[in-house]
């Protein structure tokens, strides 16, 4: 018995979680929220895109002379300590940043799928021991648990892909095996077993297609927490490494020279700010 | 009394599982230890020798346990880059990353419960939307950014405070605690919002069930079934929330730490982690695990108690 009461306090933190993740509605129409966050998504995705191919300088190319130099038309953020461009490293900055969150959500979605809709459809024993496991790893700050895995798996772009990508599982997989619970008794699930469908194709082709809208906006949101997880590696110190450039190391680097040169640190920082919100403004109107 | 030993019972055996997992974790990673502190260049005699002597040449189960049970009695070995005991590094850290911790905890409900209990109060009124922007507006700054924004504010502009120049407890009792105050609310901060959020939500979808109507028939004031029914069963949500909340801080700290310059557990967690200084890092690990289960243990104890519903069922 005390198992169930567990399961239920559980639970319910999980809903508080869900409720509580990264949302905002600033309008009160959802389609507006909606494609308002998609124009800012599509805008900084086109920036990102375009920068994968141009930039107005090398991100990485250092010029004495404009070392320090303040917000201009030549320099559009100004450069950091060592002469470099702040724009085109906030650019290719964005690019990392995408990467890192779409492999994060890729890995952690295609595994917690697969966790969450093998509990919730099997239930069971299957379920108890699968779902104990990712309760005790969801009682942990997914930060802690990212840190545990990159200290495993040592630093880098594709270790913080791998460590926050696990990092993410529990999250993903308690949603999916809810919504496999919701939909293993429904009446188009019993009638393809009926058919003879087998269980793996019932998982697969017929209850996946109908969680999709959930499994988007838990997507979209993850990516964003996926993001602000990065940026805080990063910032760390242990994330992203130079010579790729990331917002969160940008930001460590200019914590030094916040007095001096402010907009070091706040020209990466705003432009996080405004892409999280557009996200959490997307996500908001899918559901 | 029963409920209760239960619960201690499952978090021993949590405690347990994740000691071997951590253990583990960190045993079947490449890289030797021996290599790493003799440098590439060594003998493959004098790795041998350091490794018998470091106790590595072992089985991986008599290790386990021998760290298991120094664990108990916090004897976690020696820090592979300090050469002191992992305990000695870790004990004089301890206090000033609970102290923020628990300092942020503190700032936050004091922020957060009246300004929750307010906008549920005023729904609709033009403050409480004005709250609920701000909140949004709080909960979209990554929290690392907060803390840059408020060395700026208050270090570099109005210099309330001398960006990293933290003092040490022992020096100066108020000047610490004074100095920590500004990551306190850094860390605070989203975390109020969040609350105030759930505070709101929870108070007012209280406020429309039956109960609520029979309390006002029976002639109460709004103030009363407010805060004699209402907030009562309200507690509930937002008590698990606050537990998880404080995890959160636990964590979150080890960021501000490194933003505001704090000597505490997370600078240490980092500097082990890159230097890979494996016990240090499994000592902090197991910790930080075991105050992370701990809060959660004492918030179902304290929802047990607050619901007689919960209580009835087990």
């Amino acid at each position: 018995m005390a198992n169930t009461n567990m399961g239920k306090t559980i639970t319910a933190k999980a809903q508080n979680k869900k409720a509580f993740g990264l949302k905002l509605k600033i309008f009160k129409d959802k389609k507006t929220n909606f494609y308002v966050g998609l124009g800012i998504t599509a805008f900084f995705l086109l920036i990102t895109i375009v920068g994968y191919f141009w930039t107005p300088y090398n991100p990485n190319a250092m010029d004495v002379d404009a070392k320090y130099s303040a917000m201009s038309f030549t320099h559009l953020f100004g450069c950091d300590n060592f002469g470099r461009d702040i724009f085109s490293r906030v650019v290719s900055g964005l690019g990392t940043t995408f990467f890192v969150g779409l492999g994060t959500v890729l890995i952690g979605g295609l595994v917690g799928i697969i966790i969450g809709a093998i509990c919730g459809y099997f239930g069971g024993l299957v379920d108890e021991i699968g779902m104990r496991i990712m309760d005790a790893l969801y009682a942990f700050p997914s930060l802690l648990l990212a840190l545990v895995f990159v200290s495993l798996l040592g630093s880098g772009k594709y270790q913080v892909i791998i460590a926050l990508g696990i990092a993410f599982i529990p999250s993903f997989s308690r949603i999916v095996r809810a919504e496999y619970m919701r939909c293993r008794d429904l009446d188009y699930v019993k009638s393809a077993r009926l058919f003879g469908a087998s269980h793996f194709r019932v998982i697969f082709v017929h209850i996946l297609p109908n969680i999709t809208p959930v499994l988007v906006s838990s997507a979209i949101i993850g990516f964003n927490n996926a993001v602000l997880a990065e940026a805080g590696l990063s910032f760390l110190g242990i994330g992203v490494q130079p010579p790729d450039a990331s917002l969160g190391e940008m930001l460590s680097s200019a914590q030094s020279f916040l007095f001096s040169t402010p907009w070091y640190a706040l020209c990466p920082g705003i432009v996080m700010i405004i892409m999280i919100l557009g996200v959490s403004l997307m996500a908001e109107g899918v559901e | 009394m029963k409920y209760a030993i239960k619960k201690i019972i499952t978090m021993l055996f949590t405690l347990l599982l994740i000691s071997f997992l951590v253990f583990l974790a960190f045993n079947v990673i490449p890289g030797d230890p021996a290599t790493a502190k003799l440098g590439t260049q060594a003998t493959p005699e004098k790795v041998e020798a350091l490794r018998h002597q470091m106790g590595l040449d072992r089985p991986f189960f008599v290790r386990y346990f021998e760290w298991l049970g120094g664990a108990v009695t916090f004897q976690f070995g020696t820090s592979y880059s300090y050469n002191m005991s992992v305990i000695q590094l870790i004990g004089s850290k301890l206090p000033v990353t609970l102290m923020l911790a628990f300092l942020s905890f503190i700032m936050m409900t004091v922020i957060a419960i009246p300004v929750g209990i307010y906008a549920a109060k005023h729904e609709g009124s033009k403050i409480d939307r004005f709250i609920t922007v701000v909140n949004q507006g709080i909960m979209a700054i990554p929290p690392f950014f907060s803390g840059i924004l408020i060395t700026l504010l208050f270090g570099l502009i109005l210099r309330f405070f001398k960006p990293g120049g933290y003092v040490g407890f022992d020096k100066s009792f108020w000047g610490c605690l004074y100095y920590l105050l500004f990551p306190a609310f850094a860390i605070a901060l989203p975390k109020a919002a969040m609350t105030i959020k759930l505070l709101r939500s929870s108070l007012l979808s209280e406020a429309k069930k039956d109960y609520v109507r029979t309390a006002y028939s029976r002639g109460n004031s709004t103030t009363a079934v407010l805060y004699n029914h209402v907030l009562k069963n309200s507690m509930i949500s937002v008590t698990t929330f606050l537990a998880m909340t404080l995890t959160d801080m636990i964590a979150g700290s080890v960021i501000m730490e490194q933003v505001f310059s704090v000597p505490g557990i997370g600078r240490i967690l980092i500097t082990s982690i890159s230097g890979r200084d494996y016990p240090v890092v499994m000592a902090i690990i197991l910790l930080l695990a075991f105050l992370v289960i701990l809060v959660n243990l004492i918030s179902d104890i304290v929802c047990h108690i607050l619901d007689p519903r919960i209580r009835q069922e087990v």
